[in-house]
């Protein structure tokens, strides 16, 4: 009889554990989607200022007029017709590229860099592009934690039995990882 | 920069008059606590005779030599308390004056209980709060507010014969600062002394993680930083957008300069750091002579320390929205 008992009580406890491990797996799973979403909110904050840094430089700026086109593009097709998240990657990407190459380019401008306009801008500017960080930051810190809930011991078991794989860090590639080069930016 | 140069006119022109003054006071208290010092001694010594004669206990004789110490430190505290005071105001006034210009000192003043309480460093109740030598004013862009600050909490115990012991526990002493942070947030962050990652590897996190007084924990990427620090925030990535790489790497160098156990929180918009310090700053010296500029230039160490945390954690570089 009492044999019966400790093996119901041990069941029960088995039970309970995998049912923890399973919430904690799903938990992070949608803490993953929820940092992603986060990136999402702080990219479309940047969106939302190229139109502005456009007017303000625009008129200073007669020869960048090809860069500015271009980030106008890219802005757009941004925010037209969802994309394959590595597409969206890459046009974020290039859009952090322009960017810079603007900023870069002001520096030719010492009357459009003295604007207060201008400057608020740039400090907007600055302040989405570290919580862009941010947010990649945080992001990979998520899927690290994920990552981690899904191949150690013992988690690792219930994660295969739900089918949870492994999945990407956020990576900064190599090209935009190089400061932008000045010469070449100048040469377009 | 201040040179040594700077320092030494400052010594000679500034302070020296007023210093000389004061040296004369401070012989005057001296001498009286060596005379209050030896007549303590001989009526404690007295009585001590008298009881141990017609008692033969000791117990009486550790009560009065208790005692006597207690008497001496009150005579000594009430001799010296305007000396103290005074030395202060015209002293370390000055010396503030001349690490900057911008820099008030204020010596019975501090950081008020309800701004050190709105920092959420310290979650124990707070029983004896107190401070002294205020310093305030605007470095380059960013406006902070220091002090000395003593927090403690009591227990009261009851022993086996019923009498009640309280107990008086610190639960902060030593410097805490404010100022104005360079970045615009509505959360809340803070940083603590990480002990149980250090003690208990992994498994200390997953420790950390139930902590249920704090926010969220928030796991960094610098390795390092995670070693010596735990961090809780209201918003993951709000924290990292306080709490940047370069940031990270300015908090880890401070904290090997100072070497002593770092609170940091960061709320309102505002940084409060608490520095556990032991000594006890912008004290005068009693016993030896204060004509001495080797008392100055610590009183001015211990100043730029304050102030330099500004310059430090690189508060005064605006680029982002506030200004």
């Amino acid at each position: 009889m009492s044999g019966l008992i400790i093996l119901i009580i041990v069941v029960v406890v088995l039970a309970v554990i995998i049912f923890t491990m399973y919430n904690t797996l799903v938990g992070k799973k949608n803490q993953v989607e929820n940092a992603f979403g986060s990136m999402d909110i702080m990219l479309k904050k940047r969106y939302d200022l190229i139109p502005n840094l456009v007017a303000a430089v625009q008129q200073y700026m007669q020869h960048e007029a090809g860069v500015l086109k271009e980030v106008t593009e890219l802005r757009a097709r941004a925010m037209g017709a969802p994309m394959s998240s590595d597409d969206a990657v890459e046009l974020n990407n290039q859009i952090g590229r322009a960017l810079g190459g603007i900023m870069v380019a002001v520096e030719r401008y010492p009357d459009l860099k003295a604007t207060e306009n201008f400057q608020q801008l740039q400090r907007s500017l600055n302040e989405v592009e570290e919580q862009i960080s941010a947010a990649r930051r945080a992001f990979n810190a998520s899927v690290t934690d994920y990552n981690n809930a899904v191949e150690m011991f013992p988690t690792n078991m219930v994660a295969a039995m739900m089918s949870y794989r492994r999945r990407h860090l956020f990576e900064i590639p190599d090209a935009e990882r190089e400061a932008p080069s000045v010469k070449e930016l100048f040469a377009q | 920069m201040k040179t040594a140069g700077d320092l030494q006119r400052f010594y000679d022109n500034e302070l020296l008059p007023v210093l000389t003054d004061l040296e004369k006071r401070r012989k005057a208290i001296f001498r009286n606590i060596v005379i209050a010092f030896a007549v303590v001694l001989f009526v404690a010594g007295a009585i001590g005779a008298c009881s141990l004669r017609s008692q033969g206990s000791p117990t009486a004789l550790i009560m009065i030599a208790v005692l006597g110490i207690m008497a001496l430190v009150t005579i000594g505290m009430f001799l010296s308390k305007g000396f103290i005071r005074d030395f202060k105001i015209s002293v370390i006034g000055r010396v503030a004056g001349y690490c900057d210009p911008n820099l008030s000192y204020l010596p019975e003043s501090y950081v008020s209980r309800a701004e050190f309480e709105s920092s959420t460093l310290f979650k124990q109740g707070i029983d004896r709060y107190r401070g002294e030598d205020l310093g305030s004013g605007q470095l380059g862009k960013t406006a902070v507010r220091f002090s000395e600050v003593h927090a403690e909490y009591k227990t009261t115990t009851r022993d086996s014969r019923g009498r009640t012991r309280t107990q008086w526990h610190t639960i902060f002493k030593g410097l805490f600062f404010i100022a104005d942070f360079n970045k615009h947030f509505s959360g809340r962050t803070v940083v603590l002394p990480d002990t149980a990652e250090r003690f208990f590897g992994r498994f200390g996190q997953t420790l950390q993680n139930m902590n249920l007084s704090r926010a969220d924990l928030i796991k960094l990427e610098d390795p390092e930083f995670e070693r010596q620090f735990v961090v809780y925030g209201t918003d993951q990535v709000e924290s990292r957008y306080i709490l940047s790489t370069s940031l990270m790497r300015r908090i880890l160098e401070f904290q090997k300069e100072v070497d002593a156990p770092l609170h940091i929180a960061f709320v309102a918009s505002q940084i409060y750091i608490a520095v556990s310090t032991r000594k006890n700053m912008f004290e005068p010296r009693i016993i030896k002579t204060i004509l001495d500029i080797d008392l100055i230039q610590e009183y001015v160490e211990d100043l730029q320390f304050a102030m330099g945390m500004v310059e430090d954690l690189n508060l005064n570089t605006r680029i982002w929205s506030k200004a």
